[in-house]
C-alpha cells in the first residue's frame, strides 16, 4: 500500500515539475524554431523573471488587496516586463549575429557568433544580478507553498495524495499559457508571420513580411516565457544568480528530447524529463534522479534521433 | 673592496635595527583575516569580519595592547574569493604584503582553510580557525589552532546530546531518520550513525535513509518517505538553502510539523538570516541544529551590542567565533609580553584561559593540545523560537529550554 501512495504522489510531483520544465523548454524553442538562436542565456532570463516577480509582489501589489493570489498576479506581470526586455536585447544585440543582418556571415560563422553572444549575455546577467542583488538568496513567502489539497487513498486510514496549492495552480497555468501560445503561433496573423519567417525568410520578405521585426518578437515571446516560469517557480523556489546553471541543462535535454524547434514537442519534452526526475526515485537511489534523466534522454534519442516531434513538426 | 666594505656595514646596520625593534613601542600590531568576501561564501565571510572588526574596535577603545605599549590592533583582511586556488592565492598576498602580521583568521569553508595554512604555516603565521575538518590539525602544523570540536567529534556527540534534551522534555524517542544530500559535510556526520549496531547502545534505530543530489526539484518523494516511516525525530541535513526551504515546507504541507516531529540540523546555514528571509518563521519554528558556537544567555550584551552596531538580526557562529579568535590573539599577546608572530605561536601553545575570550567559546576555556585543536571544544544546540534561533544546549549557559516536538 505504502508504494501505490508513493507511487502516485511521485506522479504528481512529476506533473507538476514537468509542466515548469515543459513551459521553460517552450521558451528556448520558440528561440531556437524561429530565430535558430541557440540561447544559452535563458535560464538566466529565467532568474531575472523570478527577480521581478518578487518585486513586484513586494513593491507594486498590496497583499491586502490581492491576497494569496499576489504572487500569481505578480508572475503574469512580469510578461510585459521580460517582453520588452527581450525585445530591446534582441533588437540591440541578438539581431547582429542571427537573421537579416547577419545573411552576410557563412551559417558557420553566424552560429558561432550567436553562441558566443548568448554565453556572454549569460555571464553579464549573472554577475550583473551578483553587484546589484548580492548572493543571498530571495524568495516569495507564500502559505501555498506549504499547504495541500489532500486526498485519501480509501485504502487505509492514514494513506493521502497531496495536491501542494501552489505547484498545482502554476501546473495549471503552465499549460493554459503553452496552449495559448500555440494558439497564437498557429492561428493568429503575427504568429504565421513569425512561422513564414522561420520557414523562408527570403521568401517572407516578398510577401511583406517584416522578418527582422519577427525575430525580434520570437526573442521577446521566449524571453517573456522565461520570465513567466521565472515568476511562477519562485512562489516556492529561492532566487539566486545562478540559479538559471541548474536550469538550462533541463531545458536543453527537454527541447531536444521533444525535437528541435518545436513548441509542442518542448512542452512534452520537459513534461518528459519532470516524470523521469521524479518516478526514477521510486526505483533508484534518490541521489541518482538527474541521473535517470541523461539515461533516459541517451535511451530515446537512441532510438528516435529527431526526438519526439522532429520529424512532423520540423519548425514552429 | 670599498663597495663590499659598504654593503657589510648597511648590513650590519639593518640587522641591528631589525634586533631593536621589537624592544621599542610598536605603534600598531597586525591581525590577518582572509575570508571568501566575494562569491557564494560572502555573506558568512562578511559575518565573520564583522564579529573580527568589533573585537579589534573593542580592544583598540580599552587601550589597545598593553604589553606592546598599548599599540593599536590593525585588521589586515584579504578577500579569499571562492576557491581554495584563490585562497592561496589571498594567504600568499597576506604574508608577503604584510609579513609582520602576529597570527591570523579563517577561512570560513575547511577546504579554504586547509589551502591558506598550506601557506601560513611555512610563514610561521599562527592561525586560529572555526573550520570543522579534522583534517586542518591534522597535518602536524606547528602554528594552526582550531577552536571549533572537529566535525567527527561533533558526530558522536550529538546522539547523546540530542537523547538528552529528549528526555529532558519527557520524550523517549526509540527510531530516527536521516534525510541529506551527498555533500562531504553530512556525510562525515552521519558516517557512524550507519554503522549496524552502532546506535544499538542508544536504543535507537535507522528506520528512514534518504540522500539526494542538491539542488532538489521538488521534495515530495524524499518527505513522503519520512512520512511513512514516522520515526520519532530525524536529522534533516541539506545544505542548500533552497533545498531546506523545500523540505520544510513539503513536511509541513504533508503534516509534519515542527510541533508534531522534532528535525535537527547542522553546521552554519540553518542558523543565517537568509533562511529566515526565505522561509519565513512559521516554517522554521521549533527546528535545532547543532553547531559549533553560538552567543551564550552570558554573552548576550555581546550579542546586542553586535545587532545594534550592525543591523544584523543576531550574532550568528562566524561573528561570535572571530571575535573570540581576534580576543584570544589579545590574550597571548599580553601573556607574551611581546608582539611577534613566533611569541604568539609560542605562547597559544600553552595558554589557558577560564575567563574573558574563553567565555565566548562551548567548553568556557581555551586551551589547545599538541594538534591545535581546543581541548574542551563542545557542540550547542540552537532552536529555532519564533522567528529567532537562540541557545538551547548546554543547559547551564542556554537563552531557554529546548522544547522536543511530541508526535
Amino acid at each position: 500500500m505504502i508504494f501505490v501512495e508513493q507511487a502516485l504522489q511521485t506522479l504528481v510531483a512529476g506533473l507538476s515539475v514537468g509542466c515548469i520544465y515543459g513551459l521553460l523548454c517552450v521558451g528556448l524553442a520558440l528561440i531556437f524554431g524561429i530565430m535558430r538562436v541557440i540561447n544559452f542565456a535563458q535560464g538566466d532570463l529565467m532568474m531575472v523573471g523570478m527577480y521581478v516577480a518578487i518585486f513586484v509582489a513586494s513593491f507594486v501589489l498590496p497583499p491586502a488587496v490581492f491576497g494569496v493570489a499576489t504572487p500569481f498576479i505578480a508572475a503574469l506581470l512580469v510578461v510585459p516586463v521580460m517582453f520588452i526586455f527581450g525585445y530591446l536585447l534582441s533588437w540591440v544585440l541578438i539581431s547582429r549575429t542571427a537573421g537579416l543582418k547577419a545573411a552576410s556571415l557563412t551559417e558557420g560563422d553566424a552560429h558561432q557568433a550567436q553562441l558566443i553572444l548568448s554565453l556572454g549575455l549569460a555571464l553579464i546577467l549573472q554577475n550583473g544580478a551578483h553587484i546589484l542583488l548580492g548572493s543571498s538568496p530571495a524568495a516569495m513567502i507564500s502559505p501555498l507553498s506549504s499547504s495541500a489539497w489532500e486526498v485519501p487513498l480509501l485504502i487505509d486510514d492514514f494513506s493521502a495524495i497531496f495536491f501542494n496549492k501552489a505547484r498545482t495552480v502554476n501546473a495549471v497555468i503552465c499549460v493554459v499559457i503553452s496552449v495559448v501560445l500555440f494558439w497564437f503561433i498557429q492561428k493568429t496573423r503575427i504568429g504565421k508571420s513569425l512561422r513564414a519567417a522561420a520557414s523562408n525568410s527570403e521568401a517572407a520578405i516578398y510577401m511583406g513580411i517584416n522578418v527582422s521585426k519577427a525575430h525580434n518578437i520570437a526573442f521577446a515571446l521566449g524571453t517573456a516565457i522565461a520570465g513567466i516560469a521565472g515568476g511562477l517557480l519562485v512562489i516556492y523556489y529561492p532566487v539566486q544568480p545562478h540559479v538559471g546553471v541548474d536550469f538550462v541543462i533541463i531545458m536543453y535535454a527537454g527541447v531536444v528530447l521533444g525535437g528541435m524547434g518545436s513548441i509542442v514537442g518542448a512542452f512534452w519534452g520537459g513534461m518528459t524529463i519532470g516524470l523521469v526526475q521524479q518516478l526514477s526515485t521510486l526505483f533508484v537511489p534518490i541521489q541518482l534522479q538527474n541521473t535517470a534523466i541523461f539515461v533516459v534522454f541517451l535511451f530515446v534519442l537512441l532510438i528516435k534521433p529527431e526526438g519526439f516531434f522532429g520529424r512532423t513538426v520540423e519548425r514552429a | 673592496m670599498k663597495i663590499k666594505a659598504a654593503l657589510l656595514s648597511a648590513t650590519a646596520f639593518l640587522g641591528l635595527t631589525a634586533l631593536s625593534a621589537p624592544a621599542m613601542a610598536q605603534s600598531e600590531v597586525k591581525i590577518g583575516l582572509i575570508q571568501p568576501l566575494s562569491g557564494p561564501w560572502a555573506r558568512s565571510g562578511e559575518m565573520s569580519k564583522r564579529g573580527a572588526e568589533m573585537a579589534v574596535d573593542d580592544i583598540n577603545a580599552a587601550g589597545g595592547i598593553k604589553a606592546c605599549g598599548g599599540a593599536k590592533v590593525k585588521l589586515v583582511v584579504v578577500d579569499g574569493g571562492d576557491s581554495p586556488e584563490k585562497m592561496k592565492n589571498a594567504a600568499q598576498r597576506l604574508v608577503s604584503q604584510d609579513s609582520d602580521v602576529v597570527g591570523g583568521i579563517g577561512a570560513n569553508v575547511s577546504s579554504f582553510t586547509l589551502a591558506v595554512t598550506e601557506v601560513t604555516e611555512r610563514a610561521g603565521v599562527p592561525w586560529m580557525t572555526l573550520s570543522f575538518s579534522p583534517v586542518v590539525t591534522d597535518r602536524g602544523f606547528k602554528h594552526v589552532f582550531q577552536t571549533s570540536m572537529t566535525g567527527d567529534k561533533q558526530a558522536e556527540a550529538t546522539v547523546p546530546t540530542v537523547l538528552k534534551m529528549a528526555e529532558a522534555a519527557g520524550a523517549k524517542p526509540k527510531t530516527f531518520g536521516i534525510v541529506m544530500d551527498n555533500t562531504a559535510s553530512p556525510v562525515a556526520f552521519t558516517k557512524d550513525m550507519r554503522v549496524p549496531g552502532a546506535m544499538d547502545k542508544y536504543g535507537l534505530k535507522l528506520v528512514v535513509d534518504e540522500t539526494f543530489t542538491p539542488p532538489l526539484a521538488d521534495a515530495g518523494p524524499v518527505m513522503q518517505r519520512v512520512r511513512a516511516a514516522r520515526p520519532d525525530f530525524i536529522f534533516l541535513l541539506p545544505t542548500v538553502v533552497s533545498d531546506i526551504k523545500l523540505s520544510l515546507e513539503k513536511a509541513t504541507e504533508i503534516g509534519l510539523t515542527r510541533g508534531r516531529m522534532q528535525m535537527i540540523e547542522s553546521g552554519g546555514p540553518p542558523g543565517s538570516p537568509d533562511l529566515l528571509k526565505i522561509a519565513g518563521k512559521e516554517q522554521l519554528e521549533g527546528l535545532m541544529f547543532v553547531t559549533a558556537n553560538w552567543p551564550t544567555k552570558n554573552t548576550l550584551d555581546l550579542a546586542n551590542r553586535f545587532t545594534k552596531l550592525t543591523g544584523e538580526p543576531w550574532m550568528p557562529q562566524d561573528s561570535i567565533s572571530n571575535y573570540g579568535h581576534v580576543m584570544i590573539f589579545k590574550e597571548a599577546m599580553e601573556q607574551a609580553g611581546a608582539c611577534t608572530k613566533e611569541k604568539v605561536s609560542e605562547t597559544l601553545h600553552k595558554i589557558d584561559l577560564k575567563d574573558g575570550a574563553a567565555k565566548l567559546f562551548p567548553g568556557g576555556r581555551v586551551r589547545f593540545d599538541e594538534k591545535g585543536r581546543r581541548i574542551d571544544a563542545d557542540i550547542v544546540v540552537v532552536q529555532w523560537r519564533d522567528g529567532v534561533p537562540l541557545l538551547v544546549y548546554p543547559a547551564e549557559v542556554a537563552a531557554l529550554p529546548a522544547k522536543w516536538a511530541k508526535p
